[in-house]
């Protein structure tokens, strides 16, 4: 099946009388990563908002398309995966309590083992995958939210600071994520460490 | 097309707070303390023999409700408050159909209003000397009171998760739909109490049955737009 591009022409956005996002436009390709940088405040985080569907543009438009073909909304967040500062996975839940979770929702029954394995691969060794999340640092809690928007292999991945709270092996444990989806999905990466801006195929620079 | 269902969905959002629930036990805790305790309140200073005989069928029916509704208000208003609060909605929104979301909420609800009922129904009919004459008839309205009660305790307390002060605005909100159903829950009750037949209760199930109907309806259009939006 062929990827999903994610078109957005002109989008804007204002939170009462003050604006957060000018007029953007550009498109997200299957098979690129998409780098989105700016300063503090430049709507980075408010454009994947609006990306992914969560939020409404004041101005402008987004669309999905799978070849020449409109995937209507209501489909959107099938195709999607996300993790963001703004996230959080279940603080009562274990690690692979929220995975199966989120897998059920999805409709992926996934093997206890495939979600461990996925866990692993994020740096989350195995011996934790049973305590609640609530009891975890910020940067294991970061690690399962990867996890989450992750292990349905959506065709867009929309990664707001990925790599917060995270150390340098989370750091490299993202950078192969991002590698491993970046042949058959459209990803975008909201940033400003230059590491991870490293990882683009194409870059959007918003400005305050 | 989506590889889950609506019912796979809403029954894993019920899981899900289910297992919540049983290792936070906030709501738990919170509508089993008040209701407990308002009851004993209640007890030790009307009892059931500072109440007229003739008085008795209107306020100890009154009183039960009161009861029940006032502690179930301390807990079902959580259910979205608390995804809103954790900053858990996203995910949830992102992952499941808004109708699951609002099923397996309700569904939620509908249970704790179940344990809620199982626990306080019995134990003020022992301590105020409630004598039922149609038990049935009691189990009818409380069932049809609680599908009622949960559905408009689940629409109101989505529409108020992402305000400030919730919770004062979540009793507000809900008086106006409230009100009626309590009115009727009160005479359906009353009506078991005196009479062994069902017949007795089958006017005010219809209104209940009516309102609750009417507000779940409702919210099958509404929700995905609260939930979005």
């Amino acid at each position: 099946m062929a990827g999903i591009s994610v078109e957005f022409s002109r989008v804007g956005k204002r939170f009462g009388a003050r604006p957060v996002l000018a007029a953007v436009s550009g498109t997200l390709r299957p098979g690129e990563v998409l780098v989105v940088a700016g300063p503090n405040g430049a709507g980075k985080s408010t454009l994947l908002n609006i990306l992914a569907g969560v939020l409404r543009p004041s101005r402008g438009a987004v669309s999905y398309r799978r070849g020449d073909v409109d995937v209507p909304r209501r489909d959107w967040f099938e195709n999607l995966g996300m993790a963001s500062p703004d996230m959080a996975v279940y603080d009562e839940l274990s690690a692979l309590e929220n995975l199966r979770f989120f897998g059920r929702l999805r409709g992926h029954a996934v093997a206890d083992a495939t979600l461990g394995g996925l866990l692993e691969t994020l740096g989350l060794p195995a011996r934790e995958h049973h305590r609640p999340v609530g009891t975890y640092s910020s940067g294991m809690k970061q690690r399962v939210k990867l996890a989450q928007a992750a292990l349905h292999a959506p065709a867009v991945l929309l990664l707001d600071e990925p790599s917060s709270n995270l150390d340098a092996a989370g750091h490299e444990a993202v950078a192969a994520l991002v590698a491993r989806f970046r042949p058959h999905a459209a990803v975008a990466v909201a940033t400003n460490d230059p590491r991870e801006i490293a990882w683009g195929d194409a870059r959007l620079d918003l400005a305050l | 097309m989506r590889a889950s269902t609506l019912l796979s969905e809403s029954l894993a959002v019920l899981g899900k707070e289910l297992i919540s629930e049983l290792r936070s036990r906030v709501a738990l805790n919170a509508i089993g303390l008040f209701g407990v305790t308002t009851l004993i309140v209640v007890a030790y200073q009307i009892g059931p023999y500072q109440i007229q005989e003739q008085d008795r069928p209107h306020l100890l029916s009154a009183l039960l409700w009161i009861i029940l509704f006032f502690a179930a208000t301390s807990g079902l208003s959580r259910v979205f408050v608390k995804e809103e609060d954790a900053h858990t909605a996203k995910a949830l929104r992102l992952a499941a159909r808004p109708l699951a979301v609002f099923a397996g909420k309700y569904l939620f609800n509908l249970i704790l209003l179940i344990a809620l009922f199982t626990l306080i129904v019995p134990l003020y009919c022992a301590l105020m000397g409630y004598a039922v004459r149609g038990v049935a008839g009691l189990v009818l309205v409380l069932a049809a009171g609680a599908v009622a009660l949960a559905a408009t305790a689940t629409i109101v307390a989505a529409i108020i998760a992402r305000a400030s002060g919730s919770t004062t605005l979540f009793a507000i909100l809900s008086v106006p739909l409230v009100l009626p159903l309590l009115v009727m829950l009160i005479q359906g009750t009353r009506a078991a109490a005196a009479s062994a037949e069902l017949a007795a209760v089958v006017p005010a199930l219809q209104g209940v049955v009516s309102l609750g109907g009417a507000v779940l309806t409702v919210s099958v259009y509404l929700f995905p737009v609260v939930w979005h939006d």
